[in-house]
């Protein structure tokens, strides 16, 4: 699990390794990407917002 | 190869030439506001780190693109990753855009603060010409293009000022702190002085809020810049600023004359008054649909021998405090003031050879409006 | 950027197409539909290909003939050749045509051509349906392009056609003009779904997903992009239709609706849209640049990863375009500090590109030209880009031709010379010929002078104080207006020089075999050239070699 987020954050972050790509294509399974994707892009939205309304009072 | 050389020359050119374009006052001006100045640096500021970052890039591209050519025997590398370099080369733009939000939302929070505004200016817009309300002061005024058909289709010369002048312009107090509410009575405009670094939407059924204080007494243009239909190109917004006496004075002259003019809705006016004063406004609020000779065109109905309109008088008032439901023709009842509807009512039915010698008398209009 | 395929495979392949040619015959034999009827009925993914890039050339120049009278009127201040009605009309004409009708066309015809070649498949998964997303096309642009002869004009409310402008205040045409849109989204979902439908079943043998070309990957996520925001299109345009026509009052704040709603909707397909014209255009740039360096992409890994992040980030930057409305702060700091986010990941994949061409074998055949032009000027194009994304400074650039320089840098020598990139790369494929390299070169340079003369002063004009979509303008900004209209002439008749390639390379020229590149790796490059009719019908077999990136 560990290893989807790392792979999901490095996509948000758009670096990659070969090597490390090579795994998750051949051990993980695609739907685990997409939900923690989704998930992390949701965890992203309230972080920005956070900082969002805060700065802005 | 040669072509890659010029290649290189071309952009390298165009690179060191844009600043030095830039300081010849084709740039963004810098405005008469502590906030326009700010804009001015946060522009500079990304266009510079664009600049550096577009020198290196392209440096390096070019640099590559010379040295290895094949035709002068470059044999390729297989390297195909590093993800030091990759995570180096992503965290610095990245650092450098950090760098650039902390101030453009320090300016941001600054312009999104409208509190202790000392004068509030209702703004809307209209197809095609704004109209402006001083909330305090009871007085309101519309302001239309002055620029003249004949110069737009070049059968005379154009003015300095051509499409920015306009016949009434917003006039505005230096160094006090104005507030705009914001709204359309038709489709969506947009009210832009760039001197002043204001730009909102005017939205029909919102009221938006912006706020300026102007440094500088001088008159300052802009234009509307949503599409707004036909004439969207012929909207200019004209802003007088002012020391403050000369405002007060201005203040004075206005309310004497609005003044004037609501004691003379009593009166019995005499036609040649009508026709002067209703001359005037069709020119300013009509002639952009109905056009100067009143012949209309496209959707826009002719005035010009209108049977319709001229066999009946009350229909004809109707259709002008009223609006047409449904169509451009707005209700200007509630723009216009009953001096203004009679004289434009009057003229219409009387200019272009339509000749009923009908008088519609702004007693009568009052009468309507209430 | 594809496997390395070792030589066995390619004499396994070369069996292949021989059964190909056969069957190609078997099918004449047998008397299929000729004349019209073939074209009208086929269910080739080449054919069909084709017939999507002739139709989207066509288009590209109508939609061209319509910016030449745009900018034949800009030419000089006043108005001398078109009234306002019919200039916002031409304006709103060739945004509509040159993105729905031009370059998504193109870029689902190179898909439809090279995706199954590039993944060894015999065909789309799904042929009748794209025989039918095709057609579809020239129905919905034809009933668009009607709409300039009906009472009351085309549509002229931009090609954002924002609310109410576009409902209350509407030509009687915008009817159609829903319509036609209508055809033209059910189309894009259709080409969409098959082209996932493809990509995720019709892979040859062996191939893995991590073994797809950098194309056929974007392709992919592309076509996800399609069917989340076109359903959204469909709807705003729903909710006009019916505000029109059905007396309701989404957007007329008359009736209590919200003219900003309209503009959130549109743009929540708006800014997935500009992802869906520039993803694919990424792919074919990372199949020539590594062609014509001889050198593997640099970071293949990270463009896959980094396009899969854009597709889900591109969701959450739509107000961007909205600065001005009027939102409230929380909202204009959100919205900037997530544009700017978006903008590293999708910027840094120049870096890629260039740094592919460190250390490479350089040559500079002309679909390198472009590709090497696309780099260059789509950064242009993502530096106004960054500036625009600073809400303060996007007070002052807002609805300027500083948005209109930007949109066209990253949409005209990006998208477009994508494109035309990809036209001359491929060719030698489609035809068997090899373009030829003097016109291209000539198509290139003037191309390059052209979009720069026209696009690059409109920075200037737009940071003077020019609002756009306006027929007339104030005097001072006559030149820059002057040199963008030369410039936009050369650009438009230069483009005759491409159809003078095109029909050259059909009719002849040198012969290419079939890797016709020296550089490039992609499966498309072990069949025949041209490509027979029907290739891959015994798919290759990439299993036994387990083939390896780089
Ligand atoms: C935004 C464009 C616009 C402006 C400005 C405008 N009108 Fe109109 N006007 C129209 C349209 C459109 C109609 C036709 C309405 C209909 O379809 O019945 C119309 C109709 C009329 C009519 C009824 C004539 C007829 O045959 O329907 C009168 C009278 C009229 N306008 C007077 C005026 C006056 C006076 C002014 C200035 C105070 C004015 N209009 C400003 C667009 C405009
Ligand atoms: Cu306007
Ligand atoms: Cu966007």
């Amino acid at each position: 699990m560990w290893n989807v987020i790392k792979s999901v954050l490095a996509a948000f972050f758009g670096v990659q390794k070969e090597r490390r790509r090579q795994e998750d294509f051949t051990h993980g399974e695609p739907i685990k990407f997409i939900v923690v994707g989704i998930l992390l892009a949701i965890v992203l939205v309230v972080v920005i917002a956070m900082i969002a309304l805060t700065v802005a009072g | 190869m040669r072509m890659v050389l010029a290649w290189v020359t071309g952009m390298g050119a165009a690179f060191l030439l844009a600043p030095a374009v830039y300081a010849n006052g084709w740039n963004m001006p810098v405005g008469v506001t502590e906030i326009s100045q700010d804009i001015y640096s946060l522009h500079m500021a990304i266009f510079w780190i664009c600049v550096v970052i577009g020198v290196v890039v392209f440096a390096v591209m070019f640099y590559s693109l010379f040295r290895y050519r094949r035709s002068q025997g470059a044999k390729a590398d297989n390297f195909h990753e590093n993800t030091t370099v990759e995570v180096l080369w992503t965290t610095i733009p990245l650092l450098i855009l950090v760098g650039m939000a902390l101030p453009a939302t320090a300016t941001l929070q600054k312009m999104y603060d409208p509190s202790g505004a000392d004068l509030d200016v209702m703004v809307t817009g209209q197809q095609w010409r704004w109209h402006y309300e001083y909330l305090d002061e009871d007085i309101s005024f519309t302001s239309s293009m002055s620029t003249p058909g004949t110069q737009i289709r070049g059968e005379e010369e154009r003015a300095d000022e051509y499409l920015l002048d306009v016949d009434n312009p917003l006039v505005l107090p230096v160094d006090q702190k104005v507030r705009f509410l914001l709204t359309s009575d038709d489709v969506i405009h947009s009210w832009w002085v760039p001197d002043l670094a204001v730009k909102q939407d005017a939205i029909p059924g919102f009221v938006n809020e912006n706020w300026v204080r102007i440094e500088e007494p001088g008159i300052y243009r802009g234009q509307c810049t949503e599409l707004c239909g036909k004439d969207h190109a012929f909207m200019p917004v004209v802003v007088h600023a002012m020391e403050q006496d000369d405002y007060e004075e201005w203040l004075a002259d206005r309310k004497e004359e609005a003044e004037a003019e609501a004691n003379s809705v009593d009166r019995e006016w005499e036609m040649d008054e009508l026709m002067e004063r209703g001359e005037q406004v069709y020119g300013s609020v009509c002639a952009t649909c109905h056009q100067d000779d009143g012949s209309g065109s496209g959707e826009f109905p002719a005035l010009a021998g209108n049977e319709e309109m001229l066999d009946d008088v009350d229909w004809h008032i109707d259709a002008v405090v009223n609006g047409v439901s449904g169509t451009p023709m707005a209700a200007f009842g509630g723009n216009l003031n009953a001096v203004e509807l009679a004289s434009v009512i009057t003229y219409e039915r009387n200019a272009w050879d339509n000749d009923t010698g009908d008088v519609v008398q702004p007693s009568e209009i009052q009468e309507l409006l209430e | 950027m594809a496997p390395k395929l070792p030589p066995q495979h390619t004499l396994e392949q070369s069996s292949a197409t021989t059964t190909a040619g056969q069957a190609q015959e078997h099918d004449h034999h047998h008397g299929g539909p000729t004349g019209i009827k073939r074209w009208l009925l086929t269910t080739n993914h080449k054919e069909i290909g084709t017939l999507y890039l002739l139709f989207s050339l066509s288009m590209f120049f109508i939609g061209g003939i319509f910016a030449l009278v745009v900018r034949a009127e800009l030419f000089q201040p006043g108005l001398q050749l078109v009234e306002p009605e019919f200039f916002n009309q031409m304006t709103t004409m060739h945004g509509l045509i040159m993105v729905f009708g031009a370059v998504m066309p193109a870029f689902v015809g190179l898909a439809n051509w090279m995706i199954p070649l590039q993944v060894g498949a015999p065909d789309m998964a799904l042929p009748r349906l794209n025989n039918f997303s095709f057609w579809l096309l020239p129905v919905a642009f034809g009933l668009l392009l009607s709409t300039l002869f009906m009472p009351g004009g085309a549509p002229n409310f931009g090609w954002t056609f924002y609310a109410p402008l576009s409902t209350d205040y509407g030509p009687p045409s915008t009817t159609f003009f829903i319509f036609s849109l209508h055809i033209a989204g059910i189309s894009s979902i259709l080409g969409a779904i098959n082209i996932i439908a493809t990509i995720l079943n019709m892979r040859a043998p062996g191939m893995r997903m991590m073994d797809m070309p950098l194309f056929v990957w974007t392709w992919l996520i592309t076509a996800f992009l399609l069917i989340a925001v076109m359903p959204v299109l469909a709807g705003v345009i729903t909710m006009m239709l019916m505000d029109i026509n059905f007396g309701t009052s989404f957007f007329d704040a008359g009736g209590g609706g919200d003219p900003v709603l309209f503009q959130h909707l549109f743009w929540f397909f708006g800014h997935p849209e500009v992802y869906i014209m520039i993803l694919p255009a990424f792919g074919i740039v990372s199949a020539i640049v590594p062609a014509f360096a001889r050198k593997p992409l640099f970071g293949y890994a990270s463009m896959v990863y980094a396009t899969a992040s854009i597709a889900i980030l591109s969701f959450l930057v739509w107000v961007h375009h909205m600065f001005v409305v009027g939102l409230p702060l929380a909202a204009e700091l959100f919205f900037m500090y997530t544009t700017m986010l978006i903008a590293v990941p999708t910027g840094v994949k120049v870096f890629n590109w260039v740094t592919t061409l460190f250390r490479g074998s350089i040559t500079f055949e002309t679909p390198m030209l472009f590709a090497l032009a696309f780099i260059v000027m789509f950064t242009i194009g993502g530096f106004s880009g960054l500036m625009l994304a600073i809400v303060p400074a996007d007070f002052q650039y807002h609805d300027t031709y500083f948005v209109v320089a930007h949109f066209h840098y990253v949409l005209v020598p990006g998208a477009v010379f994508a494109i035309i990139a990809g036209a001359y790369y491929w060719l030698p494929k489609w035809t068997g010929h090899y373009p030829d390299e003097r016109l291209g070169r000539w198509h290139f340079w003037l191309s390059v002078i052209g979009v720069n003369l026209t696009f690059f002063p409109m920075h200037f004009s737009g940071l003077a104080g020019m609002p756009r979509r306006i027929p007339d303008y104030a005097l001072q900004f006559a030149d820059f207006n002057m040199v963008s209209s030369i410039g936009g002439f050369i650009f438009g008749v230069s483009q005759l020089l491409f159809i003078a390639v095109l029909i050259k390379c059909v009719r002849g020229g040198e012969k290419a075999p079939a890797k016709a590149w020296d550089g490039a790796e992609d499966l498309e490059w072990t069949v025949p050239s041209p490509a027979p009719l029907h290739t891959f019908e015994t798919p290759p077999d990439l299993t036994s070699q387990a083939p390896q990136r780089h």
